[in-house]
């Protein structure tokens, strides 16, 4: 049962960087925005010019 | 052919360096980097286009919208493209942009909002590690557990504990001394020290070995709290939405004339003495007198008047109302804070003082709720000293504080806000200011403007009167689209919507006060056409019939006005211009009616305009409705006083300049979506449409929440009610307490979202 004592403050750490991970996500304005980033993925990437512009007048 | 162009010369100033100075960032590698607030992004499409046209520039290096908070992030290399040609494609689309400045108010309490996510997402982090640990206790509790294991996790606990109370609960603790040092009970006192006592006896007992260790109550409890927290800061930032501030980030710029010419200069370096030119279609930037020139002004956002007031040599120009017809040169006299419009702003400002703001039903409880804790928690501490050990007494008063969690209590009024905050931002009802959400239940009284408010607040061509509708239109539309007056923004909005494409028109003449002419060449050859009131019709020798002449008085007294057209001499027939009401007016007065709830008009407009309202509107509707005729915009806000001394609780809905000290005043007060910036920035709550009879729908939802509220505030205190006594008696240990605890938390937070459900059938 040794090993618990290493387990736990290895999972702590292991919390400890999700921690990180959760603020450094926040920093970065990964929570500024929580409805856009499901959409892009919608959108069409390879559009020439001619449809582009038939698109823009939307 | 397109419709007549806006003023594309306002972006220009976007080129000069002291207005980019102010938003502009420069990036190490030389392009420069700017946050944009646009308007008039809805949807996913939007992002995709301003994403893929802006990306498709020259220079252009980034390009990031961010469709929550309308915010574009531009980067470009100035070398390559200037920020007016980025701005002006975004304008082609559609697209209205003013720079964000990080450091403005909105930026702040981003970043506040920013920090509590931080520490709720600290304190989660701990409740959920915690957690295990408590897990191999209570297992250990009941199958038992080595008292050498027991001694480890307890020392784990605290480990975790500690960094949650000092990071998270910090400005708790802190706030709550704050609070005792000014002799106020609040809500984060019982909070500091249910975790403070908690805390301490835990690391007591963990420091003796005792059995006794809660860090998992301290942990979870501080994590429910600012989960509370965030949702209400989250509410109260949606609120005070983007668009709200556009116009007042908006660098004005004005044109002074010098000895060497003219120059373009940012309004606020302007000073007492400088001499302006005015184009046709400006606001004025400052106010001053008419040195040249002859026009009319659009003085509506502050008079809310919308007939144009003549401007000769010698009369006064109030800063922030648009010169609609010619070209003034004018001397400035007072620039800044002594304009009539910081006048007005400082009147808002002065009724927001003084007035006494709705308190919350839960403001009222808390000193209470929390004197009575804080004595009971004491009363059973001392008991149990005297007549058992300090053991069970110390156990016993921190139950008391950890059952009379004021979790509960402190969720009930933040979550039923939130909840219906967002339920109603959904539906186009902005709450700035979610306590008023709770009064607007107690309304008695309802003031409203009639301008802007009741009706659609812009000139729209009602009827035609005419042999051949069509063609008057065309020849109207063509020799009016050169023009910004109100009257010619109506004639070509009706071309549009008749379906009908603009004709050319050359030779194009204005005579103030009278109308325009010019010469057209339709499908019936080149005609002179004349657009115009029937002084203009005499002056130039076009007769009129005395059927039209009547036609004419009858609009004019209905506070309308009468465009004839003619060409090549003849009078095709005339327009039937006014400010219509706005549909669901009448369903409004009705509706309000039904409820008991009593009206007052208020109209810059004459007696007889007043009375012809009156006319339009339902006369019988249950509760008494007065009119009144002439209200200045200090008189608006005296009318406010007057009422709210008899006892009403007054809510006002307006959308001008003019109503914002009485918006101010007010109990609450609603702003129309399409009215000023400054109404929307002194109101609780903003349309963000234009449809009437979402007051209602918000005087429900209104209702719905203060019922909610009372509910879980009812919750709260049933729970109590049954839990205290028995904590007091011993009866319950802090770890029961703790898991009673989220659950009456719980209930509350499931009680709140029910209110959706509850508003889904009502219109």
């Amino acid at each position: 049962m040794n090993v618990i004592y290493g387990l736990i403050p290895g999972m702590i750490l292991l919390g400890l960087v999700s921690v990180l991970v959760f603020f450094w996500a926040v920093k970065n304005g990964q929570y500024d925005d929580m409805e856009g980033p499901a959409h892009r993925i919608l959108d069409d990437d390879d559009m020439d010019e001619s449809d582009r512009d038939s698109d823009s007048s939307l | 052919m397109e419709p007549p162009p806006g003023k594309p010369a306002d972006l220009d100033q976007y080129a000069l360096q002291e207005v980019q100075q102010e938003f502009v960032r420069e990036l190490p590698d030389g392009s420069k980097q700017a946050h944009l607030m646009v308007e008039g992004i809805h949807c996913a499409a939007c992002v995709w286009l301003i994403e893929k046209a802006l990306s498709g520039m020259d220079g252009v290096s980034r390009a990031e919208v961010n469709l929550v908070h309308h915010r574009l992030l531009l980067e470009w290399r100035a070398e390559q493209v200037a920020l007016p040609d980025i701005l002006k494609r975004l304008a082609a689309l559609g697209y209205a942009a003013v720079p964000f400045n990080l450091e403005s108010v909105e930026g702040k309490l981003k970043q506040r909002n920013r920090q509590l996510l931080f520490r709720m997402g600290f304190a989660g982090f701990g409740a959920m590690n915690i957690m295990w640990i408590s897990i191999a206790l209570y297992a250990g509790a009941f199958s038992g557990i080595s008292s050498e294991y027991r001694h480890f996790f307890h020392w784990v606990s605290w480990a975790i504990a500690t960094p949650v109370l000092l990071y998270s609960g910090g400005p708790i603790i802190s706030a709550a001394l704050r609070g005792l040092r000014q002799g106020r009970l609040g809500m984060d006192l019982p909070v500091a020290i249910g975790a403070l006592a908690t805390y301490s006896y835990s690391l007591w007992q963990t420091s003796q070995g005792g059995a006794h260790v809660y860090f998992d109550t301290v942990v979870t409890f501080l994590f429910v709290i600012l989960v509370g927290r965030y949702l209400e800061a989250l509410a109260r930032s949606n609120a005070s939405s983007a668009t709200l501030r556009l116009l007042e980030l908006q660098p004005r710029m004005a044109t002074r004339v010098t000895a060497d010419g003219e120059e373009r200069v940012a309004v606020r370096k302007l000073i007492a003495g400088d001499r302006l030119r005015v184009r046709s279609g400006d606001k004025v930037p400052a106010d001053g007198i008419v040195l040249s020139g002859d026009s009319h002004t659009d003085e509506s956002m502050l008079t809310g008047e919308f007939r144009l007031v003549h401007k000769r040599v010698g009369d006064r120009l109030a800063g922030g109302t648009v010169n609609v017809e010619g070209s003034l040169i004018m001397q400035v006299e007072q620039a800044g804070s002594g304009t009539v419009l910081a006048r007005i702003i400082h009147l808002v400002e002065s009724a927001q003082g003084s007035k006494a703001r709705v308190q919350r039903l839960a403001d009222r409880i808390v000193p209470w709720f929390v004197a009575v804790t804080l004595l009971l928690s004491a009363c059973t501490f001392l008991y149990w000293w005297m007549h058992s050990d300090f053991d069970i007494a110390l156990l016993s008063a921190t139950a008391v504080l950890i059952i009379t969690c004021p979790c509960a209590l402190g969720l009930a009024t933040p979550m039923a806000i939130a909840v219906s905050t967002g339920f109603a931002a959904r539906n186009g009802v902005l709450v700035r200011n979610g306590e008023a959400l709770e009064g607007l239940s107690g309304i008695t009284h309802v003031v409203m403007d009639k301008t802007g408010t009741l009706t659609e607040g812009r000139m729209q061509v009602v009827d035609i009167i005419a042999a051949d509708s069509d063609r008057l239109l065309k020849l109207a539309g063509a020799v009016e689209r050169h023009y910004s007056h109100p009257l010619a923004v109506a004639v070509c909005a009706s071309v549009e919507s008749a379906g009908l494409c603009f004709i050319d028109s050359h030779d194009q003449q204005l005579l103030p006060g009278l109308g325009v002419g010019g010469r057209v060449g339709d499908e019936q050859g080149d005609c002179e056409v004349w657009v115009g009131n029937e002084k203009l019709m005499q002056s130039v020798g076009i007769e009129v019939a005395a059927g039209t002449r009547e036609a004419c008085a009858r609009i004019e007294s209905q506070m309308g006005s009468a465009v004839l057209v003619a060409a090549d001499g003849v009078l095709l027939g005339l327009l039937h211009i006014e400010d219509k009401l706005r549909t669901g007016a009448v369903d409004l007065i009705a509706s309000l009616g039904r409820q008991g709830i009593a009206m007052t008009l208020l109209t810059g407009d004459s007696p007889a305009a007043a009375h012809y309202l009156q006319q339009q509107l339902p006369t019988s509707v249950g509760a008494p409705m007065h009119v009144m005729a002439g209200v200045l915009p200090a008189e608006k806000a005296r009318e406010v006083v007057a009422l709210q001394k008899r006892g009403e609780h007054v809510l006002m809905v307006g959308d001008g300049i003019n109503d914002a000290p009485a918006l101010a005043q007010a109990d609450i007060s609603i702003a129309m979506g399409g009215g000023t910036d400054v109404s929307m920035e002194c109101s609780d709550i903003v349309l963000m449409g234009s449809d009437l009879q979402k007051i209602p729908w918000a005087l429900s939802l209104g209702r719905r929440t203060l019922r909610t509220v009372r509910q879980n505030l009812m919750l709260s205190l049933i729970y109590n009610i049954i839990l205290v006594p028995a904590a007091m008696a011993a009866w319950v240990t802090p770890v029961f307490a703790a898991l009673a605890m989220p659950l009456s938390s719980l209930l509350v937070i499931g009680n709140a979202i029910l209110i959706r459900r509850h508003m889904q059938g009502v219109k």
